[in-house]
């Protein structure tokens, strides 16, 4: 069949539009485009935002695990720094002890094997700070244990005044004053 | 109303033609749609359908005023087309003439549908309709002059039984168009300078006489019913004589009434007559193109 367009001469209408230009389709075109891209665009927000709260809930796991290993490190931090403090404080009652140590020492040497020293206090006179008050109780001991312990004190260029010596049962209570002796 | 606009531009029905826009082929407006094609004859109609895949469908034939039938049919042919689009070719009270030096032009064929008076200009006259058809190579031109009070009652009519026509037309010019344009345009190279045509269309003859590559006469005759094959004759054989003998006669009609075709054959043969017809043609050139 030919092309032609039958003739036509029906009663005019006016209120008829004439269509639209073909390059006009690319409006609704762009229009589904865009349509498709805001609903590509939105679904991937909406997975990220998704993934976004999961690595949230994740990272704050994280935070809190971190913060109990902070927790238990601060307190172990804190154990360590009181030991340190005790050991500081040993240490300078060891260095404030630095002069009553040989006497320690010799009245530790002076005890034999079998002896024990229940109780030992060397305590520095207020008004005479050079003498110095010895009371030591011994277990299982006696006065010749006392005898050299005054002999290794004396080693030591101290000399005992008003020394007493008590024995209950096995107990050998002995109290002196050490004098510093000047050579 | 803004809202509708912009649904039919995203619905892309802004970019498909208008039910009504003559300027393109039917089958085009009414792409996946039912439609109806309706031929009014004097004391006849006849009616076809096409279906969505745009091929002819179920018809029928019914004797009587138009005006008559109409509400008869109505249910039958508000089923056969979607929205009531319909195509009707008014095959009565027309006249066919020959005229020369006539305005052509891209927008001819709109302006002498809604300003006949420019084109035509002192052979226009009120209360008709026009159609044209141009020869491709002279200044000769085929012109349809219908009765104005015959479309809008045909109009009224379909309106009134919820019909809308999208096209009003004459079934026999369309005929006529579509012989023009296979001979003189598609077989240009091959078309003699002396030839007749002849169209016929449910009762309603045109014959038209070319001679020295010019349109010479052009006789037509409307709404003589499909009885009438010794009118048609007297009408045709007058014209075919003034043909030099041996130039070509080309037969054409609807296509659907053999029993005319035949008759008017019967007696064309003898001088030679070809019968260019195909079958169910009026309505494949009213429904189609």
């Amino acid at each position: 069949m030919s092309n032609i367009i039958c003739h036509d001469f029906k009663t005019p209408r006016n209120d008829t539009s004439k269509r639209l230009p073909d390059t006009f389709k690319a409006i609704p075109i762009l229009f589904y485009l865009a349509l498709v891209s805001a609903a590509y665009l939105m679904t991937m927000d909406w997975m990220a935002y998704k993934k976004s709260e999961r690595d949230k809930v994740s990272a704050e796991a994280t935070k809190a695990d971190f913060e109990a290993a902070t927790k238990e490190l601060e307190a172990e931090k804190t154990s360590i720094d009181n030991e340190t403090a005790k050991a500081e404080i040993l240490a300078k009652w060891m260095e404030g002890a630095r002069n009553v140590q040989p006497i320690s020492v010799a009245i530790a040497r002076a005890m034999p094997k079998e002896v024990r020293l229940s109780d030992l206090s060397i305590e520095r006179s207020q008004q005479v700070p050079s003498n110095l008050a010895l009371s030591v109780r011994i277990n299982g001991g006696s006065a010749k244990e006392v005898g050299v312990m005054e002999t290794g004190l004396a080693r030591l260029q101290y000399r005992s005044f008003g020394s007493q010596s008590t024995k209950d049962g096995d107990v050998v209570e002995y109290r002196s004053t050490l004098v510093r002796q000047e050579q | 109303m803004l809202l509708a606009e912009i649904k039919s531009v995203l619905s892309f029905a802004a970019f498909k033609a208008e039910a009504d826009d003559a300027t393109v082929p039917w089958s085009k407006r009414f792409e996946g749609r039912k439609t109806l094609l309706i031929n009014v004859s004097r004391n006849q109609t006849s009616w076809r359908g096409v279906n969505k895949k745009g091929k002819l469908d179920d018809g029928g034939v019914m004797e009587g005023e138009f005006s008559d039938i109409a509400p008869q049919q109505a249910e039958e042919w508000r089923l056969l087309a979607d929205g009531g689009w319909c195509v009707v070719s008014i095959n009565n009270r027309f006249i066919m003439s020959l005229e020369t030096n006539m305005m052509r032009g891209d927008n001819c064929t709109n302006l002498l549908r809604t300003n006949p008076r420019a084109v035509l200009g002192p052979k226009y006259d009120r209360g008709k309709r026009y159609a044209i058809c141009h020869h491709p190579d002279t200044a000769s031109s085929i012109l349809l002059t219908s009765e104005e009070s015959m479309v809008k009652v045909t109009e009224d009519v379909l309106k009134t039984i919820g019909l809308r026509p999208g096209r009003v037309c004459s079934g026999l010019f369309a005929i006529t168009e579509y012989a023009v344009q296979e001979l003189f345009v598609n077989q240009r190279a091959n078309v003699a300078p002396n030839l007749a045509l002849i169209c016929a269309c449910e009762g309603s003859v045109a014959v038209l006489l070319q001679q020295d590559g010019q349109w010479k006469e052009l006789r037509s005759r409307s709404g003589m019913g499909p009885d009438a094959v010794e009118t048609s004759i007297q009408i045709i054989t007058p014209l075919l004589q003034k043909l030099p003998q041996g130039s070509p006669i080309y037969f054409i009609s609807d296509g659907q009434d053999v029993k005319y075709r035949t008759e008017v054959m019967s007696q064309l043969e003898r001088l030679g007559a070809q019968d260019i017809t195909q079958e169910d043609l009026m309505w494949n050139v009213i429904g189609i193109h």
